[in-house]
């Protein structure tokens, strides 16, 4: 029933160390997981000097450098570099955030880059996101409404009510929020998740939205939603500042409205 | 090995629509459990001695023994609600969570109901 120790597969071993580059001037050492599920062998942790004097500013600069000039195999997800694609949220020195806008910088001591926890692992730094993303799509994230829409023009909305999902609408699901929150760590298979519940929270204050109740009933569940104890790390860990925890605590105060 | 699709292993059995009533019970409780608790201390803090004597003529006041009741019944309530979270938090296998939550419950009626038992036996003035 319970387990104390990862499984015999899963164990780190010890990696490989890279020299130095020749002519390096300013030297940090890099440690990255690996994994291939291919070569049957468990994953291990590779250290590497990265001289940042020739390499860009953020953690991401130094991934791809590190896969340019020492060793190809290196595998990650990367894509727009800015902080809007989502792809690259990695566990970076124990916190997980997105490696194009973490500065080589703001970090103390070594830098030690992980897989998002908790997840199945593909290969080195990419993590199964299939779960993560079929709980997305189960909050059916669209407008559902019965109204149709106006003939000749859009179905409209407030400055204020815009407002409201401003902020929520602006989710990149890099999947840092599920992913460093204990209760989805433990029950992923049945818990939704902060991101998939801010999901849910967007479309449900929508003011165009009319299946609000729908969307209330299909959330009102011990595990879906109510696995969330307000431990509070999906806010802590958002890279876009969002509020996921709040997002969770005002759909239960909404369940709570609708009884009394 | 399962050939399900990922959306239908999220959806699973579909939504139990029920929680809030858990969640609502359990904030309630604490609630009442603070002025209870402070109460329960601060009383007992404040009488001349702790022996049974004491302590039994205490409780032979009604409000003393009426409140002592709410105590242990909010305080047992409170309990199994939380120890549930924590079941269902931590254990994975089906048929051990339910066992403990069954137990669990059990455990916690048995509780409340030999608690509030001896609380009137002392508070009628039955002989220890």
């Amino acid at each position: 029933m319970a387990e104390f120790r990862l499984p015999a597969n899963s164990r780190i071993a010890k990696g490989i160390t890279h020299p130095a580059p020749p002519g390096a001037r300013a030297l940090r050492e890099v440690r990255i997981y690996r994994f291939n599920p291919d070569s049957g062998e468990n994953p291990r942790v590779d250290t590497f000097s990265l001289d940042t004097a020739s390499c860009g500013p953020m953690v991401l600069d130094a991934l791809i450098q590190l896969k340019a000039t020492v060793d190809s195999s290196i595998t990650f997800r990367r894509s727009c570099r800015e902080g809007i694609c989502g792809s690259c949220a990695m566990n970076i020195n124990g916190v997980n955030r997105l490696a194009c806008t973490t500065a080589l910088q703001e970090l103390s001591g070594d830098i030690r880059i992980y897989p998002l926890p908790h997840m199945p692992v593909v290969k080195d730094l990419v993590p199964d996101l299939t779960n993560f993303y079929a709980q997305y799509a189960a909050v059916k994230p669209w407008l559902q409404t019965r109204t149709p829409a106006p003939p000749d023009r859009e179905r409209l909305q407030s400055k204020e009510e815009q407002e409201r999902i401003d902020r929520p609408a602006a989710c990149i699901l890099c999947a840092c929020c599920s992913t460093s929150c204990p209760s989805y760590w433990w029950n992923s298979d049945r818990f939704l998740g902060p991101a998939a519940l801010l999901a849910a929270y967007r479309w449900i204050i929508d003011s165009r939205d009319e299946a609000t109740g729908e969307r209330l009933d299909e959330l009102e569940d011990p595990f879906r939603l109510y696995r969330c104890h307000t431990i509070m790390n999906c806010t802590d860990v958002c890279p876009k500042d969002l509020n996921p925890a709040r997002a969770i605590a005002e759909i239960k105060k909404m369940l709570v409205e609708r009884q009394v | 090995m399962s050939l399900n699709t990922p959306l239908r292993q999220v959806l699973g059995l579909g939504s139990a629509k029920s929680g809030v009533h858990h969640w609502w019970l359990q904030r309630l409780t604490s609630v009442a459990l603070v002025p209870l608790s402070i109460w329960f201390v601060v009383s007992l803090l404040s009488l001349p001695a702790l022996d049974h004597g004491t302590v039994a003529a205490w409780m032979h006041h009604a409000l003393t023994a009426l409140l002592l009741v709410l105590l242990v019944l909010t305080a047992a309530w409170h309990s199994r609600l939380g120890l549930q979270v924590i079941i269902e938090d931590y254990v994975h296998t089906s048929g051990t969570r339910t066992l403990l939550l069954v137990l669990v419950g059990f455990a916690h009626v048995f509780l409340a109901a030999a608690g509030v038992f001896a609380i009137l036996r002392v508070a009628a003035g039955g002989s220890a």
